[in-house]
């Protein structure tokens, strides 16, 4: 997914996220607001019907939208698991552990909060509260009505002291204004009014006390007409113009004559009392507190319901946003690791494409990356081992078709001995079908005496990377076989014991071959060599023929001569006979612990001041001081290649017999600083009637090789520096366990550098 | 996944919303409407009644006090036909409203018809207030002007006294039960 796909996408979350808590935030402080305005405002505007109803259904909006995400998301949960979606068990426990925790604190909260608030309700409506307001209204009250009842009987009074009076005659205006002057003075009232009917006659008000004019009459009909109705009337103005205070207004009406009522207007006196400012406000303020406690109580169950509901309105707010909040927190774990886990079984599955598309930032955002990048290596790897396979397969049919067509034989056998594969020159050698031997027990294909011989060999202890090479004698198939055998032991990553690999080489022809070479070559030498002896035996024989027939007279000193040269000749013969002889029956090694520094000592003295000029000298290195061999088979190898050094030797010069250890091998060196071999002689001076001197039966050194080999070892011919020869002699150091000699060594194996007597 | 269709989700909401406002919805109490008469009159329906048993003591207590305390009454006008869905013709709507003035011990009541103030009484005894608030006489109601002459029609009338809490916190509106005139034609007048 691209950089600005995930900006949008987390730039959506975030904005959804900040989004959801703004509105949080704002509902809260609108609710804050509204509760601390509230507690401002008239209780009416508080328990307003239209109110009550709006935070009702408020509420049930919430509670059904919290229902619904509940009963939605436990739905949504329950076909997950039915339907065993990956990860629904994890996201169920999730999502309750979520909501619980969102849901407990608040449910628990709410009963206590809400015990709290009516318990504060019972408080503000206690009983003490409640008599001490009554009580003060009722002071207020009275102190109302005893104005009112006293206006109305001072009203009486004067209406009876100016109810004779006709109140039109001009002639008795001045004697009513006097009486009625006189009597607010004496009655103590602040105003004092005659009406005839409705129409004011004369008023006097007390002007210390602030009136400036008489009421307006407008205001006062109502009260003139009650009082013509009724005989009497009272009113209280609240706020009277021109003066401070409340206004207690009484009126009594009656007429001069009871006759004719309608005959003629009633004659109303009104009666004005002022209660002082302070007083009025007292009694203005008690009747407020009164009212205002009253309303309180007559609105105590809509406030309390109010109040209520704005709890439970914030409660529930509260509980959706939490909730909403611990599901989106819910999913945002769930999603990526559900995701992972259909990732998980779709990459088991094989689906090395699947990429798992969630995008979040935390650690399992990185653990998506990583899994996303794992599933890439994996397709990676996965594309990479096949083309491998295709290669290895393409290289295995060509080692096949190798094997199917190489001479040799090979054989590979399995950790556990069987064998799991050949190739049909080993089927041809060990004449054997390839059901008889492959996926077989090597015990089981070589079951009989001449394989069991090979399987020996193939069971033979032995090291990672050692190579064993044998000869082995087998009758197969009903001929006699020689093949060389090479065990190599196959690299095993797992380091157990692991297979093996047999490579089978029939030497039969070859060897046959060989030996009909060295027969031959056998045979011309030992023609060459009887040739020699020969010729003079004949021209003896001749001359003595000759000399017989002529009767000469020096024939005896002819026969002498004749017979001293065909003895002679013959034991020349006769030893060249014997040395085959000693060549052919080579006596069984009897080996023992040999000092090697007191037989290099003695084969030392034996041949000091052979060749004058020519230094002897021995060394022999710590380790390699003892030897176990043949005592005189030892000494006839030494001495061989003694003779052969110091003949190869020109004075001055130094031959160096040494013996030292290498690994688990013994080394004699005999170091010459003679003229050295040249490099095809290396290969043949173990050959049997083979020399370089013209001399001699040239089995010496052929006899050293034999020996060596019968002793398990091996010689090496090298240059030495700066000229010279080095005939390493190599054995074991110690008697080998099985020192049966082999049967046949090769005429012709010994190479160079590593000639090996198998 | 989606379980529920958004569709589904609104009506079942809806339908919730619908049981829990009813069950909140109007109480029926001890008060009625009685002497339902009406009258045309120069083709104007005019309209006598009584509210009886309305002014317990919660609503004495509610005027005393200085609450605005209202009454109002809901009048349709029907055509007297069998089928319910064609015999609402009009409605209007009467409001008593009661503030009392603790100071000078006096009643306003003002009366609003379908919004409109239409009589301002001021009073001092609560029983005038009352009487006030309950009885109507001659109370012109519907005009007539353009109704079928011929046809039948008749006057229901109910009182609305306010709101009440159940369980002290689900509010409920309080409601009289529907009291129908006799059936009358614009002609009778």
């Amino acid at each position: 997914m691209d950089l600005r796909r995930r900006f949008l996408r987390h730039r959506k979350d975030s904005r959804l996220i900040l989004g959801g808590l703004v509105a949080l935030l704002a509902i809260c402080a609108f609710v804050y607001y509204t509760l601390q305005r509230g507690r401002g405002l008239p209780a009416q505007m508080a328990t307003n019907n239209v109110l009550l109803f709006v935070l009702w259904y408020i509420n049930i909006i919430l509670i059904l939208t919290i229902v619904f995400i509940l009963v939605r998301s436990f739905f949504r949960l329950l076909i997950e698991r039915q339907n065993r979606i990956l990860g629904s068990k994890f996201k169920t426990r999730l999502v309750a552990t979520a909501i619980s925790l969102s849901l407990i604190p608040v449910m628990i909260l709410f009963p206590f909060a809400t015990r709290l608030l009516l318990d504060s309700f019972d408080q503000w409506f206690a009983t003490p509260v409640s008599e001490v307001v009554a009580e003060a209204h009722a002071a207020a009250d009275e102190l109302a009505r005893r104005l009112e009842e006293d206006g109305l009987r001072k009203a009486g009074l004067v209406l009876r002291q100016v109810i004779g009076i006709d109140l039109l005659d001009l002639s008795q205006q001045a004697d009513l204004q006097d009486r009625l002057q006189r009597l607010r003075a004496d009655l103590d009232v602040d105003f004092l009014a005659v009406y005839d009917g409705t129409e004011p006659i004369y008023g006097t008000a007390d002007v210390a006390a602030g009136f400036r004019r008489m009421p307006d009459p407008r205001g006062l009909k109502r009260l003139l007409e009650r009082a013509i109705e009724d005989g009497e009337a009272s009113k209280v103005v609240a706020e009277p113009l021109d003066v401070e205070g409340q206004l207690y207004l009484a009126a009594a009406s009656g007429r001069r004559s009871s006759s004719d009522a309608s005959a003629e207007p009633a004659t109303v006196v009104l009666v004005g009392t002022l209660l002082p400012p302070d007083l009025a406000d007292r009694r203005a303020r008690l009747i407020d507190a009164y009212q205002s406690y009253l309303q309180l109580e007559v609105q105590k169950e809509d406030l309390r319901a109010a109040y209520l509901l704005n709890l439970l309105m914030v409660t529930l707010l509260v509980i959706l946003a939490f909730t909403s909040i611990s599901l989106r927190l819910a999913r945002r774990v769930t999603v990526p690791i559900q995701a992972l886990a259909e990732g998980t079984q779709r990459v088991s599955r094989g689906d090395l494409d699947h990429q798992v598309d969630v995008e979040v930032d935390d650690e399992l955002g990185r653990l998506v990356t990583d899994f996303n990048h794992m599933t890439s290596e994996l397709r990676a790897s996965r594309t990479l081992l096949d083309r491998q396979n295709l290669e290895l397969a393409a290289s295995n049919e060509r080692i096949a078709a190798v094997l199917a067509n190489v001479a040799a034989g090979v054989l590979a056998i399995g950790p556990e001995g069987d064998i799991l594969t050949c190739n049909s020159a080993a089927l041809a050698i060990l004449a054997q079908r390839e059901d008889e031997v492959v996926s077989r027990p090597a015990s089981e294909a070589w079951s009989d005496p001449e394989r069991a011989k090979l399987r020996e060999l193939a069971e033979l202890p032995l090291v990672d990377g050692q190579r064993l090479g044998r000869q082995l004698q087998l009758t197969l198939g009903g001929e006699w076989k020689t093949l060389d055998v090479k065990v190599t032991t196959l690299p095993d990553p797992a380091a157990r014991s692991g297979g093996r690999v047999l490579v089978l080489e029939d030497l039969t022809e070859l060897i046959k071959a060989q030996k009909m070479a060295a027969w031959n070559e056998v045979a011309r030498r030992i023609a060459h060599e009887i040739k020699n002896p020969l010729t003079p035996i004949r021209l003896a024989a001749e001359r003595l023929l000759r000399k017989h027939g002529a009767a000469d007279p020096n024939f005896a000193t002819t026969l002498e001569r004749g017979v001293a040269t065909i003895t002679r000749e013959v034991d020349s013969l006769k030893g060249m006979v014997d040395e085959f002889s000693r060549f052919a029956r080579m006596p069984e090694p009897r080996p023992t612990t040999i000092d090697l520094a007191a037989l290099f000592d003695e084969l030392v003295h034996l041949h000091l001041d052979i060749k004058p000029g020519v230094e002897l000298a021995t060394q022999v290195d710590a380790g390699a001081e003892t030897v176990f061999f043949d005592l005189e088979q030892l000494k006839r190898v030494l001495l061989n290649l003694l003779d052969n050094a110091i003949e190869a030797t020109e004075a001055p010069g130094r031959i160096l017999l040494h013996s030292h250890r290498e690994g688990d091998r013994l080394h004699f060196d005999v170091i010459d600083s003679g003229r050295g071999i040249r490099g095809a002689d290396k290969e043949r001076v173990f050959l049997p009637y083979y020399s370089t001197k013209g001399r001699g039966t040239g089995l010496g050194l052929a006899i050293v090789h034999r020996i060596v080999g019968d002793h398990h070892g091996e010689i090496v011919i090298g240059d030495a520096e700066p000229r010279g020869t080095i005939v390493s002699v190599r054995v074991p150091h110690t008697a080998p366990l099985n020192t049966a000699p082999l049967n046949t060594a090769p005429l012709n194996t010994a190479p160079r550098d590593t000639a090996r007597s198998a | 996944m989606r379980p529920f269709a958004p569709w589904i989700v609104a009506v079942v909401c809806v339908s919730l919303l619908a049981v829990v406002a009813g069950a909140s919805g109007r109480s029926r109490p001890e008060a009625r409407i009685e002497a339902l008469e009406v009258a045309v009159e120069n083709r104007r329906l005019m309209v006598s009644f009584h509210l009886v048993d309305a002014f317990g003591d919660d609503l004495r207590r509610r005027v005393d006090s200085g609450l605005p305390t209202e009454l109002s009454y809901e009048l349709e006008l029907n055509r007297d036909r069998k089928r319910w869905f064609d015999k609402d013709l009009e409605t209007s709507r009467l409001q008593a409203i009661a503030m009392f003035n603790a100071v000078t011990s006096e009643y306003l009541i003002n009366f609003k018809q379908d919004g409109r103030l239409i009589e301002s009484r001021m009073v001092r005894d609560r029983d005038d207030l009352i009487e006030a608030m309950t009885h109507f006489d001659g109370l012109p109601a519907f005009d007539l002007d353009g109704r079928d002459a011929e046809s039948r029609y008749l006057l229901r009338v109910r009182a609305r006294l306010g709101v009440r809490n159940a369980f002290g916190w689900i509010p409920r509106s309080l409601a009289t039960d529907w009291i129908e005139s006799r059936k009358f034609r614009v002609g009778d007048g």
